[in-house]
Parts: C-alpha cells; structure tokens; sequence
C-alpha cells in the first residue's frame, strides 16, 4: 500500500509541478525566455518541486487556522455575553455535519483519481486508502495546532482541544463508510461536485442551526458536545476498519469518473460551460424578426435575441439607481442634515462616479457574447473579414453598446442634477449641466473602451480560450485606474470639463485605431 | 486558372512547420492534402487564409494575370463547423447573399440552395444552435457554394459526418470542382483516393505530389505510405528504435 501511496503522490506532484511550470510560461515578457524545453530543466523542476511541497504544508495548516478562525473564532466572538467556547463548539459541531457530506476527498472526481485509478489502472482500493488515509491524517495534523491555540483561547481544556481533530476526521470517515455502505446496498453513488438534492437544503437548515441558534441562546451543552467527539472519533476507527475490507472502489469510481473521460482538464470543463451558457442566452421565440438588411439585419436579429442578456441587466441598474435617487430624495425631504451633506458631496464627489459607471457598464459582457455567440463562428469566414465590414459592423455595435449603457446613465445623471437641485442648488447653474453631460460621456467612454479593446486586441482563440495577456493587463489596469479615481476629490465642474475632454479625445482617438489597424486585428488568435 | 504558393515559410518557437514551400494547384481539380498528425496541414490552411501570419511567402492567383490572393477569393471549411448560433439557416442565407450580393453570379432563391444541400424545409427555418454537427457543416459549405471563391480549402470536412451526409458531400465537391481549385485535407488515406485528382504529401514541412501514373490504387497507397516513411526514416531528428 505504501507503494501505491509513493506512486500516485509522484503521479500528483508531476503534474503540479508540470502545472507551476506552464504557469511560469503563460506571464508575459518572462514567457519570451522559455521554450518548452523548460520541461526537462532540472533546476526548475527542482525548484518548482520545493513550491509543490511547500504548497502542500502550506494547504495543510494555512487552510485549516483560517477555516477556524474566519467561520468558528470570529462568528462565536459576536455572541456577546454568550459562553464563546461553548458557541464556538457548537458552531464547528454542524459545521463539521456539512463537511462530512460536502468535502469528503472520497467522493471528490479528481483528475488525480481519474489518471491513477483509470489511466494507469492502479490497483483502486490500495489507491483510494492510501491516499484517503493520508488525507485524513493532513485533516488532523492541519487542525491539530490550531485546535489547541484556539481552545485555550476559548478556555477548553487540553485533552477536548486535542480530540477536536480526531472528532472531525472521525466524522469524516463515519460519513463516507455510510454512503459506501448506500452505494453496496442499492447501488448509489455520492459524487462532491454533483451532491444529491438533499444536501443543499440540509446545508442550509445546519448553516442556521450552526450559526443561528447561539444568536437565540441555544447551544449544544458542553458535556454532550463532548461525548459526541469522542463518540465521532472511535466510530471513526471503526469506520476505517470497514473501508478496509470494502471491496469495490474500482467500479464506484468508474461511474463517479465517467465524466473526465470527456473533459479531464478544467479548461475544457469551463469551455463546455462557458459555451452552453452562452447558447442559452439566446431566445428561441420565433416570433423575432428583422426587416432591416445587410449588417443592420445581422446586428438587429443578434440584439434582440440577446435581449435578455444585454437589456435586462442595465434596465435592472437603471431601475436600481432610479430607486437609490428617490430615496434620497425623500431623505433629503425630511432631514436638512442630509439636504446639505448630498449638497455638498455632488460639488465635489463626481471622481467617484468614474468608478460607479465603471462599475455598471455593461461592456465587457457585451463583448463577451458578441464573440461567444457571433464572433466565433463569424471570424472563420472570410467575407466577414474584409476591412469595410469590419468597420461597418463596428459603427453598428458601437451605437447599440453606447444605447445599452446609456440607460442607466441617463437615470443617473438625471438623478444627480435633481439631487443637486433639490439639496439646495449651486451658484453656478453650469454644474447641473456638466453632472449630466459628464456622467454621459463617462457611459460612452466605458463603451467605446471595452468595445475598442476587443477590436484591436481580440483575445479569444477559436476555442474560445483567452489569449492576451496585454487584454487582461488592459482589463486590470481600467479597474485600478477608476479605483483610484474613488481616492480622487475635486470640484465638480473642473472635474467634469477635464473628464468630458478627455472622453472626447480619448474616443475619437480610438475609433482612428480601430478604422486604421482593426482589419488586421480583429481575427481569431491561434 | 492556377493557384500559387511562393516560399512560404512558417515556425513556431525552434520548430520549422512550413519549410519554403513553393508550388502551383490547378483549377479543375481536386487536391487531397495527405499528411500525418501534426504535419502543419491545419497551419498551411491558417496561413493561406491569413489566419495566422507566416514568416515569409505570398499567395497568387493566376488566370491569365498573376494576381495577389484576396480574402474573398479563399473559402475555408473547417472540420468543426462553426455557424453564428444566434440565427436561422434562412437568416443566415439571407445575410449572407445581401451583404455579398455585388459579387454573387447566377443568384438563386434560398430554397434552391437549400434543396441543394438536402436541408430539410423544416430544418431552414430553426436556429443554427440546434443544428447537426452535419448540418452546420452543410450550412459552411453552402455559403462557399454560393459564393464560389476560386480556392476553397477544406479542412477534414467529412471526418466526423454520417455516411450518408459523407457521400452527399462528395457529390457536391466533385461537382464544383470545374473553374476552382479545391485543397482538401485528410489523413484517411481512402477517403483521399477516392475524391481527389491529386495526392500531394505535407511532410516535415515541405509539400510533394505523388504521382498515380500507371499505378492501382493498392499501388498508389503504398507508394504513399512509402512516401510519407521514407521521409522519416530521412530525417535525423527523429530518433529510431532498436
């Protein structure tokens, strides 16, 4: 057994480090220095071998002090007056309920399993407890340390802090020798990514028992918690002893595996997804119809098919903001203080709204059905590539982005110029224009970027696989640079000239882009 | 009308997949691009269609006046079809002959094309998300017919279809091969024989016709296979089994 444990943990580790490797190869500029020889480096290997282990210490322990500390310590501190001990007991009870159903490692479909077990045909029980004991013993030894540190904390004594860890793993194996058991009697099988219908609901009801019973005063007293560790630890044993002498891992994992013979890596798996995802965006009503032509035809029938994916949300935040604005409104109706303050806000809070329009706009979704649902298969035939359609279609979809965020800009820069009106106004009545216009051209800023990037970098491959790093450094830049706007307080209208200038400049600028380069960059990348 | 490769050149990291190729396909024809997994036929293709840019080398057509290829004179069925999802058959007809309709000769009601294709009338009118993996592959094929680019390049189009939908297929190509050079590429060494006029061979980049003068098939089929080992057992990079 031991061998099995050595071969398959090798196996893991390989293409761990396999995988630390690819991912040194996909950072930009760095990736320029390797080729794909990189796999037979020795030094790197040995290098990305010392992440591996350290990974696996760090997985061990880290994991396991801030499940204890974010889901047990902190909630039971929020009881005040409550016994903390005693709460914090009570919570870890149900949690660890949840976690004998909901994070088993046995019923875990994992490309390691489906590679040991079904590729290499390794001998499946010697495999499966092997690995399950070594993942229990990681269980206990993770807990260990922090049990104890978090015990005294809570004011238990030593030996329950030290039974913790055995109670939880021992709850853990009770759990997964019963649904073995179910699988042997009526031929059920447990998989942890597609848990039964019951298990939601049965988490829902122990998450509120867990965590709401101590807020009404009712916990599981000390004494019985006890017993039930000790309880869940020697039937724990018990329970391992009979997973020894079960005799049909192999053909339990055959079923729970059957999926990975279709898609074993993950990339795949979301690919399917993402791809399923995106044909169910389309409306099936045959009702909808166009009687435009050419490219007004295409684009006409391909939004309102989509309408429900492009319209519905910026009606929803646009619906969002209208009720935010009345609110406030009314607030500032019945509280002078409130009048004042959203007076004094508007006149020099616009920065702030770089990232609320950032935040709202619809772009990269748009950009992200259009290639998924158009593009893709559109990109492969060469009539649609020809420079003039090209940018005729992109005159058309920049009109209906800029329509589809507009909306909920419109309410909002509406929205703030009453705002303004009703706090008490200002002496320049050029600030209700600029609130408006600048919160517009904000909306068509955002539009005409997503839209613009995706013309001159079209990051997806023809299955459907990001690959620009310089469109997501892109993406990541836009976030920090409306982020920091947030920091950002100046007055309104000095803001709203200079933002609505640089809109202006920096949107015509990038339709010359797109007129001039786009022919040539707007393909599928390989 | 003759379809022209000059030195085109492509690689990827250290790895030559397309050697300087030179070469001439003639109208009339079928051409079937033989070659082994990971031989670069998909790469040709990319390159040709300008999908990927190569390192060096151009693209002409000649009738008469050498001519630098246009996108538009290049149709490229891939073997996994790809169709816009979000519209009908008809729809996609219909926007396909209105944004083309300059360069479209003998234009023909969208039904005819359809009883072409042997696409059902019930078929014509759902979304091409819920069409066969054959039937969008009828749909890719039915755009070039009606197009008629002068290359048309043909990327393992029958591999994954049903017998039936297969042999339609073939049907279909043998009829528009008169005035157009059609490269089809393959590794199912049947399906080339029987469908193209030509084999010509894409091995370690370089690509070579293999001539059927006075040879059976059964012949033929192993001087290519011969061809294609031969190759191999040339090439010193690859290391040999003892």
């Amino acid at each position: 057994m031991m061998k099995a444990f050595r071969i398959s943990y090798d196996l893991k580790n390989t293409y761990r480090v396999n995988g630390i490797i690819y991912s040194i190869q996909q950072v930009p500029v760095i990736k320029r220095l390797f080729t794909d020889d990189l796999y037979a480096s020795r030094g790197l290997k040995i290098f990305a071998n010392i992440l591996s282990a350290a990974w696996e210490i760090v997985s061990a322990f880290l994991g396991k002090y801030l499940y204890l500390l974010l889901l047990v310590a902190l909630p039971a501190g929020f009881y005040k007056g409550a016994d903390v001990g005693g709460a914090a007991m009570h919570i870890l009870l149900f949690l660890t309920v949840i976690g004998t159903f909901m994070n088993t490692y046995m019923f875990n479909p994992t490309n390691d399993k489906y590679y040991a077990m079904i590729l290499m045909r390794m001998d499946a029980r010697e495999y499966t407890l092997s690995n399950y004991l070594y993942s229990s013993l990681k269980v206990a030894a993770g807990f260990l340390p922090f049990t104890i540190y978090f015990g005294r904390a809570w004011g238990l004594n030593t030996g329950l802090c030290m039974l913790l860890p055995f109670f939880i793993t021992g709850a853990k194996m009770t759990a997964a020798w019963l649904l073995l058991l179910r699988y042997e009697k009526k031929g059920v099988c447990m998989n942890e990514n597609l848990p039964p219908k019951f298990a939601w609901p049965l988490t829902g009801i122990l998450l509120v028992t867990a965590y709401g019973f101590p807020y009404a005063g009712i916990m599981v007293p000390m004494g019985a918690f006890t017993a039930m560790a000790a309880l869940g630890a020697v039937s724990g044993l018990y329970c391992l002893y009979k997973m020894m002498g079960f005799g049909k891992y192999r053909e339990m994992y055959q079923l729970i595996l059957a999926d990975k013979r279709n898609a074993v890596e993950m990339s795949d798996i979301v690919k399917k997804t993402t791809e399923e995802q995106s044909r169910k965006m389309i409306s099936q009503d045959t009702a909808i119809t166009s009687r435009k032509k050419g490219f007004e035809y295409f684009n006409e029938l391909f939004i309102r098919r989509h309408k429900k994916a492009l319209w519905r949300p910026a009606r929803r935040t646009a619906c969002i903001a209208a009720v935010f604005i009345a609110v406030l409104l009314a607030a500032m109706q019945m509280d002078a203080d409130v009048k004042e303050a959203v007076n004094r806000l508007l006149l020099i809070f616009l920065p702030y709204f770089v990232f609320i329009m950032y935040a709202i706009n619809r772009g990269t979704s748009f950009t992200q059905i259009l290639f998924m649902n158009c593009d893709h298969s559109m990109l492969t035939f060469a009539f649609y590539k020809k420079p003039e359609f090209i940018l005729k279609l992109f005159r058309i979809r920049l009109r209906e982005i800029i329509k589809v965020n507009l909306l909920p800009a419109a309410v909002i820069g509406t929205g703030l110029a009453l705002m303004l009106y009703v706090s008490g106004g200002t002496d320049n009545p050029l600030n209700y224009v600029i609130l408006f216009i600048s919160i517009l051209v904000l909306s068509i800023f955002f539009s005409v970027h997503y839209l613009t990037c995706y013309y001159l970098l079209q990051p997806y491959n023809v299955n459907t696989e990001m690959k620009s790093a310089t469109y997501k450094i892109i993406m990541s830049g836009t976030y920090i640079v409306c982020f920091l706007f947030m920091k950002l307080r100046m007055d309104t209208f000095v803001f709203g000239i200079v933002a609505t200038a640089f809109c202006v400049l920096y949107s015509s600028i990038a339709s010359l882009l797109v007129y001039r380069f786009a022919s040539r960059t707007f393909r599928l990348r390989n | 009308m003759e379809f022209i490769i000059e030195n085109l050149t492509k690689s990827f990291g250290a790895k030559k997949v397309l050697k300087d190729i030179s070469f001439s396909f003639d109208s009339g024809k079928i051409y079937g691009l033989l070659g082994r997994n990971g031989a670069g036929k998909t790469t040709l293709f990319n390159c040709v269609n300008k999908d990927i840019k190569s390192d060096s080398g151009s693209f002409f057509l000649d009738d008469g006046k050498k001519e630098e290829i246009k996108p538009e004179d290049i149709g490229y069925v891939l073997s996994t079809p790809t169709v816009p999802a979000f519209l009908t058959g008809r729809e996609f007809i219909k926007f396909f002959i209105e944004i083309n309709e300059k360069s479209i000769n003998d234009l023909r009601p969208i039904d005819e094309y359809f009883d072409m294709m042997n696409i059902e009338r019930e078929d014509r009118d759902r979304l091409l998300k819920d069409y066969s993996h054959g039937m969008k592959n009828k749909m890719q094929m039915l755009v070039n017919i009606i197009a008629r680019p002068p290359v048309l390049l043909l990327d393992e189009p029958l591999t994954s279809l049903d017998v039936v939908v297969a042999e339609e297929m073939k049907e279909l190509l043998r009829g528009l091969k008169s005035d157009r050079i059609i490269i089809f590429s393959t590794h199912i060494m049947e399906l080339a024989l029987d469908l193209c006029d030509e084999i010509v061979i894409l091995n370690h980049g370089e690509l070579e016709v293999v001539d059927k003068y006075n040879l059976d098939n059964s012949e033929f089929k192993d001087k290519i296979i011969r061809a294609l080992k031969e190759e191999e057992d040339d090439d010193e990079s690859i290391p040999h089994i003892v």
